[in-house]
């Protein structure tokens, strides 16, 4: 299914991005722990996804109704890992335009997400905030 | 002296997590955009970035930030996993080619009840000590029965 995309220009504080509901898929958490060779940790034992994994897929989420310029940068990053997941899980993210403002030539988005699993608990919160290129530094 | 236990005895301000050392790879960015599906051209795409005034690929904050619960499993485990806290700034880019090295240290124990909240300062540096990434790590761990 295709997800329309809000453009950043689109997006106004407040705003609140569609639920976007998704599996924790396994191959999606093996790739995440070959980039970044984690070993350290039995997942595959109990199937327990690393809260950052969770967090990766979240953002993958996010990302299938949001488009930032290229060239964004992520600034600042909050997280609370609430409750385990795991493989095969159904989660839902929740996400709003916490604020866009904008200092001089530099444009900033804080965006909040918060992902359920479906049981409606919370199993992980995040406030990130991107700092977004100038229209005339785009490639 | 480093810590590696889940239980707050022997806990004390000041101690050293278990640092890590990893090597960043344009191989291992490109896996981290597939899991993330961020596939911004800052991450991957060399042509794009040199034309910009990063001047060369960077790996995505999220994935040094990874290093560092990684860093906070190995000290505190499922405590970390769940109840665990991140509050950071990410001050410079990582590169292919780069050395990053994790450390951290408790900046404060707090007895709360039955639990002892811990406050870590944690940062990412990489092989010229550039700070990569700078910030806070926080959870709550039981108290031991036996400690004081």
């Amino acid at each position: 299914m295709t997800e329309e995309k809000i453009e950043y220009n689109q997006l106004e504080t407040g705003y609140e991005f569609p639920p976007s509901s998704y599996e924790l898929d396994a191959s999606v958490v093996t790739t995440y722990l070959r980039a970044v060779e984690d070993t350290s940790y039995p997942y595959e034992d109990n199937k327990a996804v690393p809260p950052m994994a969770i967090a990766a897929s979240a953002m993958a989420a996010l990302s299938r109704s949001i488009s930032l310029p290229p060239g964004t940068i992520h600034i600042s990053q909050e997280l609370e890992f609430r409750s385990e997941a795991r493989i095969g899980d159904g989660l839902t993210g929740y996400a709003r335009v916490n604020r866009k403002w904008s200092r001089g030539r530099f444009h900033f988005l804080d965006v909040e997400l918060n992902v359920c699993n479906d049981n409606q608990e919370t199993v992980l919160t995040s406030k990130t905030s991107f700092i977004l290129p100038q229209p005339d530094d785009e490639g | 002296m480093e810590i590696n236990l889940e239980k707050s005895s022997g806990l004390s301000e000041g101690m050293s997590l278990p640092g890590l050392r990893k090597s960043i790879t344009q191989k291992q960015i490109n896996l981290y955009a597939e899991a993330s599906q961020d596939f911004n051209p800052i991450h991957i795409d060399e042509n794009f970035v040199k034309k910009t005034p990063l001047g060369g690929t960077i790996a995505h904050g999220m994935l040094i930030l990874a290093y560092v619960s990684q860093m906070m499993t190995v000290a505190f485990g499922r405590d970390w996993l769940v109840g665990g806290k991140l509050n950071v700034r990410f001050k410079e880019p990582a590169r292919p080619g780069d050395t990053i090295t994790v450390s951290g240290h408790i900046s404060k124990l707090e007895k709360r009840g039955q639990e002892t909240i811990i406050n870590c300062d944690v940062q990412c540096c990489n092989q010229k000590n550039d700070l990569i990434i700078t910030g806070e790590a926080k959870l709550g761990v039981k108290n031991n029965e036996n400690s004081d």
